[in-house]
């Protein structure tokens, strides 16, 4: 059977090379088709890729005391007059909390920061305690973080991103360099590793860390300030209760006013994220579905012309030893071939796609996904020929060989 | 024993309400290295006749044996695989695939027979320089005169080495001078032990051959040996 599916082979590339054009407009349903479900893939798999690192940014185990929700319904009537949370509330909280480990304050201002000639605006400026680098993923690279005493002292000391690294010292050493954050002097005493953007919006990188001593001071109480609380990831739940209950206490809170405060986690990144991964699944999934049938029914039609057209052929071969069912496979490789070759233009340009995507954030076309792409293109030649390829192997070969 | 014995065979088609019979009671045995003429004018039967012998249709009716395997009892793909063993055709107007070298062309009827490759190649060469076309194996058949288009036929149809040669009007559409040339080829396999059935209607055509029957209305009204 082996030599009838060389010969077969054969027969096919021949027939679809010797009528270029018509393939190629007849697998364009199969390449848009594939090139869909396939940058839909690279897309999620990216989109997966920077959420994680992001994710991984907040941590599973971090609760973030703050004014207002990150997602939700923040009703501007009722939300515009809370309170804004207080610095010295850490100290209440590390206190009284049991399931708090760590307990950081953070306040965050944006401003430009300078050395010599070289600027950046629009840095964030944040102030915190030591306690921070307990909580944060990110490590300190080179030098260190500032100590208990320079946090108590308010040491005009900072921590920088490695964007604000990149720009002021390009490459050359940074510690113990001063810099001037807004229109104040610190020295610089350690690099934050470079953590990349966050989903994609901001750099995290383009930061600045100093004790929150000395923010406070120099950068009055305009910024907005929060606190983080590490607990244990198990305790998550308990302790965002004893913690809501925590504050309900410190702002004299009755049993029948509302919350005027927000415990952000990570988990709504995640539920907001699967929906838009749904989103963008769904519509590549019905782009690709949409356009494999409309394909397929191309196909389906071109492979009835090219039927007809070799009716001759058909009857040829019949004569000289072809049963129907070698005649059935004949049609249906045709037609998968035209597939499989629709199925490889839509993946070389979806590698294309997925080029241009990673130069936008990480990602990488998931070879799983191609090859099952590739399957399903060989599915929909194989669905779309077995009427035409039908009709040829049920061709009578004394009428078959009789046409003209 | 005879290569092919057929008894009592009808074939009635039924046009239109009206029962046509196309063969109409015929009772036919060829031997082995026999070299047999059909003739007969349009709608005597002949081409039906010849369909049944070369298993491309079977009877309404009647017995064909081919080699003692009963071919009115097969299903298509035995049909199938009976030509492909035991037939060679020659067709008229040659039926060649157009696409296909002359190489190709002869080759297809082993990739049926389910033949290695290097095998196919070496069969297909060799029987086209059986018919004088070793310098033309990589032609289409486009390039080739008529007459070297109906070689290539031939060549094909011997390649299986088949126990009968059927050509059905096989210089229909060549020239006289390339006709004889064919007309040479076919009476040298006869004497090279070949049996040929030959369909025609021009009578120095079937004058090469060494019986000769005449159908009538799906009847044999004539059966001559020389």
């Amino acid at each position: 059977m082996l030599s009838l599916f060389f010969e077969n082979l054969r027969i096919s590339i021949s027939s679809v090379l010797s009528n270029k054009a018509r393939s190629v407009l007849t697998a364009l349903g199969v390449v848009i088709g594939i090139l869909a479900v396939t940058l839909m893939g690279t897309l999620i798999s990216g989109l997966d890729q920077s959420f994680e690192k992001s994710m991984e940014f907040l941590g599973k185990d971090v609760l973030y005391l703050r004014k207002f929700q990150w997602f939700g319904n923040n009703d501007w009537w009722e939300i515009r007059n809370r309170p804004d949370i207080q610095i010295k509330h850490s100290e209440t909280i590390r206190k009284k909390s049991q399931y708090a480990k760590h307990v950081a304050p953070v306040a965050e201002w944006w401003t430009s920061v300078k050395k010599g000639d070289e600027n950046i605006s629009g840095v964030r400026v944040s102030g915190t305690t030591e306690e921070f680098a307990m909580i944060t993923i990110a490590e300190v690279d080179e030098g260190r973080f500032f100590s208990s005493a320079e946090n108590r002292s308010g040491a005009r000391v900072a921590i920088i991103g490695k964007d604000i690294s990149e720009t002021l010292f390009q490459g050359k050493n940074s510690l113990g360099e001063r810099i001037r954050i807004g229109s104040y002097n610190f020295r610089v005493i350690g690099e934050m590793e470079k953590q990349g953007k966050f989903l994609g919006m901001f750099s995290l990188d383009n930061q600045v860390i100093i004790p929150i001593g000395a923010h406070q001071r120099l950068f009055s109480r305009r910024g907005w300030t929060g606190i983080n609380v590490k607990v244990d990831e198990l305790d998550l739940d308990n302790a965002t209760e004893e913690l809501t209950a925590l504050m309900r206490q410190i702002r004299h809170l009755r049993p029948s006013e509302k919350d005027n405060f927000a415990i952000n986690r990570q988990d709504p990144f995640k539920e907001q994220y699967a929906m838009i991964k749904l989103a963008i699944g769904g519509t590549g999934m019905f782009i690709t579905i949409l356009s494999l049938v409309v394909g397929g029914i191309g196909i389906a039609n071109i492979m009835f012309v090219s039927v007809k057209e070799r009716t001759k052929e058909i009857g040829i071969r019949k004569a000289i030893g072809a049963t129907s069912r070698m005649i059935l496979f004949q049609f249906l490789m045709e037609s998968m071939i035209i597939c499989l070759f629709g199925g490889l233009v839509g993946l070389g340009l979806a590698y294309s796609g997925s080029l241009v995507i990673n130069s936008f954030f990480p990602s990488e076309m998931p070879i799983g996904l191609a090859l099952s792409a590739l399957s399903l293109s060989m599915v929909v030649g194989i669905i779309s020929g077995l009427a035409p390829s039908y009709k040829a192997a049920k061709l009578d070969p004394i009428d078959a060989l009789r046409y003209e | 024993m005879s290569l092919i014995s057929l008894k009592d065979i009808y074939k009635i088609y039924n046009v239109g309400g009206e029962e046509v019979r196309a063969l109409d009671g015929i009772d036919l045995a060829i031997k082995e290295n026999e070299y047999l003429a059909i003739m007969g004018p349009s709608g005597s039967g002949k081409s039906t006749l010849m369909n049944m012998v070369g298993c491309l249709d079977t009877p309404s009716s009647g017995d064909y044996e081919f080699e003692g395997e009963k071919v009115h009892k097969m299903d298509d793909n035995q049909l199938a695989s009976i030509r492909n063993r035991k037939i060679g055709f020659v067709f008229q107007t040659f039926n060649l695939l157009p696409k296909a070298t002359a190489q190709h062309n002869v080759e297809i009827p082993l990739v049926y027979a389910n033949i290695r490759r290097e095998k196919r190649l070496e069969m297909a060469s060799e029987s086209l320089t059986s018919v004088g076309l070793a310098d033309r194996m990589h032609h289409k058949p486009n390039e080739l005169s008529g007459g070297q288009r109906q070689r290539v036929a031939i060549a094909r149809a011997l390649v299986n080495r088949p126990s009968l040669i059927l050509a059905d009007e096989p210089t229909g559409n060549l020239d006289s001078k390339s006709g004889q040339e064919i007309m040479d080829i076919f009476d040298l396999l006869h004497q090279k032990g070949n049996t040929i059935v030959l369909v025609t209607h021009e009578d120095d055509i079937a004058s090469h051959a060494n019986r000769v029957i005449r159908l009538f209305d799906g009847k044999i009204v004539e059966d001559v040996n020389k």
